[in-house]
């Protein structure tokens, strides 16, 4: 049903997409000159670091990732625009639940993070062959599942704390008429609490949910490892399903109506409370999907992945507009091949920046976000 | 018409948003079936709030509302559109980002089994939306978006259906179009209550009319008396005649 989609806004978002990357590229370019002096340990750097946050994880991994970089036939800016694109696949995963939680609810989940974060420790816990334990609880076991049924189990539990959390705090919040930004300060309060409470369980060390070394094969002027090809399909896959589930059930059009305008979706007969608890089911488990899948790609994750992300996620769902179910993924797609590709000649620490600078230059164009419209009033 | 059975009783409702202001202190009314009823009253008298308040959007501390003998008194809009009561607010009366159909749809969430035969019959009183039904809520005009609201709220077949200022906002055409349509759909067997700002081409066509004035229902009388009535004359309607 691309029909609603509107072929006008994509051709627009595409525009907007292409004048940010060349600002980007305008600017790095002139900031490259000024590092020209080390070029290619900033480049190497770059190419590795991409998606990796930290600077003592990136260091681990510089030895194997530099092999695959210098392999000959691989184009640096085919690949990395090629990454960018899959890690906008897994922020999109990861925080079409936070656009659909703003757009049912108004609130901006600061504690979507954590979400991400909880997936993938979950699938670390179920999937380790360490010893694992629960808090409180003195005695340390195996689980050790197959890594399939770890993240399918993960995403069951953190889909059960998204039902948890509207059924015994957002629910009432609502109820009782607490205003948003105060649902919002206790949502930042909740991410601090989640965030210590994931370090308390699982440590703060760098874990790895599969131990399997990622063959990588050389396709066309790209790298591509099974795992990610594998990761590609998944996230493609659910995503259309989201499209579909928001397009063409009577469900998801309920809670797009939801979204739309909550007053007159309880004025139709819908139960507005029961679509905003599926909403929640629904992005935590989505979150923790794509906490699973980024752990895998990065081959490793910590207990704040997601808070690290979370910057990223919001400049996402506002890139694409706030509150459309779509914008997420444009939003994130953006993000993702403008982060990765940026690092071609900035240093990598310099990613949320440059997410911030193309948020804030499609905003000036756009302030509605990619694919946000401006309603006609009256 | 005064004679049949009353459909919808409020006795001496209290009710207001906010703990401890109340907005409506005090308001009957009375209409049986198949009537057509109009609410006038100043800006702020709190009409729009009376009717929120019987479809249970506004909670009601004192008082109680009955349909068909039935107590209603804050019961949920789900579950009043199951009873048959329809509602189309003031503003903000349809989903922007949905188009014609979808918004329909959402009008008859609770029963979607016959969808595409109600939606048929309900796009013959409306043509002018069937040709497009495709399109956006969003990107409609205000006249058209009012006649999406109304459809919405006819999909689940109410047998009450309150409506908020259906005509405001709209060219003197439009708004003739609205009141002649809105007693067609009344002439089908449907109870109206309908708020208006255009008092004279309200009372005209309404059976009855009420006069809101501070959240106490004032007086009510047939449309006729009311608009012969020199108070309501000085008050509502400015000037004598037509
Ligand atoms: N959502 C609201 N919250 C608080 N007060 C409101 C709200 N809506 C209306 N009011 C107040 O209720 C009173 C009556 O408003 P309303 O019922 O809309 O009047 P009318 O429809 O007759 O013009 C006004 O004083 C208005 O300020
Ligand atoms: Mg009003």
């Amino acid at each position: 049903m691309t029909k609603r989609i509107d072929r006008r806004a994509i051709v627009r978002a595409l525009i907007v997409f292409v004048v940010a990357a060349l600002a980007v590229f305008a600017v790095s370019t002139i900031g490259s000159t000024a590092m020209a002096d080390t070029p290619d340990a900033a480049t190497a750097v770059a190419q590795t670091s991409a998606i990796h946050a930290d600077a003592e994880t990136t260091e681990a991994e510089v030895t194997v990732d530099d092999t695959a970089a210098d392999a000959p036939g691989t184009n640096r800016i085919a690949q990395n625009v090629f990454n960018g694109l899959v890690f906008g696949l897994l922020l999109a995963l990861a925080s079409v639940g936070l656009s659909l939680i703003y757009g049912t609810t108004g609130l901006s989940n600061f504690a979507h993070g954590e979400q991400v974060s909880l997936g993938a420790m979950l699938a670390y816990f179920f999937a380790t062959q360490q010893p694992v334990s629960l808090p409180l609880l003195p005695w340390e076991f195996v689980i050790g599942w197959p890594l399939w049924l770890a993240a399918i189990a993960a995403i069951v539990v953190a889909g059960g704390t998204g039902w948890l959390q509207d059924r015994f705090l957002w629910s009432k919040l609502r109820k009782r008429g607490v205003k948003m930004v105060q649902q919002m300060i206790v949502s930042i309060g909740l991410s601090l609490a989640l965030l210590n409470l994931l370090q308390w369980w699982i440590g703060p060390d760098r874990l790895r949910v599969s131990i399997a070394i990622e063959e990588r094969r050389q396709v066309g002027p790209i790298q591509l490892g099974d795992t990610t090809a594998v990761s590609i399909a998944i996230s493609i896959a659910v995503l259309l399903a989201v499209a579909y589930f928001l397009l063409r059930t009577r469900l998801g059009r309920a809670t797009r109506a939801v979204s739309d305008n909550p007053a007159l979706a309880a004025a139709s007969g819908i139960k507005v409370d029961a679509i905003i608890r599926l909403v929640w089911i629904m992005a935590a488990s989505l979150a923790a999907l794509g906490g699973i899948l980024m752990a895998l790609y990065d081959s490793g994750t910590k207990f704040d992945v997601g808070a690290k992300l979370l910057l990223l996620m919001f400049a996402a769902v506002t890139l694409g507009g706030l509150g459309q179910p779509f914008g997420a993924l444009v939003g994130s797609l953006v993000i993702g091949v403008v982060v990765e590709t940026s690092t071609l000649w900035l240093g990598p620490d310099l990613k949320y920046a440059t997410a911030l600078a193309i948020l804030i230059l499609v905003l000036l164009v756009r302030p509605q976000g990619i694919l946000g419209r401006a309603e006609r009033v009256g | 018409m005064a004679t049949a059975e009353p459909i919808l009783i409020a006795d001496d409702i209290i009710a207001g948003y906010l703990p401890g202001v109340d907005i409506l202190n005090g308001c009957s009314m009375e209409v049986a079936e198949g009537e057509l009823i109009g609410i006038i009253g100043p800006n702020g008298a709190g009409k729009s709030t009376f009717l929120k308040a019987l479809f249970g959007l506004v909670p009601i501390r004192e008082g109680t509302v009955t349909l068909g003998g039935q107590d209603i008194t804050n019961k949920r809009a789900d579950e009043l559109v199951r009873m048959g009561v329809g509602f189309v607010p003031q503003t903000n009366n349809v989903f922007p980002s949905l188009t014609i159909r979808e918004n329909l749809e959402m009008g008859a969430f609770q029963a979607s089994k016959g969808f595409q035969k109600q939606f048929d019959k309900i796009m013959d009183l409306f043509p002018d939306l069937a040709s497009r039904h495709h399109q956006r809520a969003g990107s409609l005009s205000g006249g058209e978006r009012q006649m999406v609201a109304m459809a919405r709220a006819l999909m689940m077949d109410p047998s009450v259906l309150l409506l908020d200022e259906p005509s405001a906002g709209l060219s003197p055409v439009r708004q003739d179009e609205t009141f002649v349509r809105t007693r067609e759909i009344n002439k089908t067997g449907v109870t109206v209550i309908m708020v208006e700002q255009n008092a004279r081409r309200c009372l005209q066509i309404c059976d009855r009319g009420y006069v809101l004035d501070q959240g106490t229902s004032a007086y009510t009388a047939t449309g006729q008396e009311l608009l012969k009535d020199p108070k309501v004359i000085e008050l509502y309607l400015g000037t004598l005649g037509a």
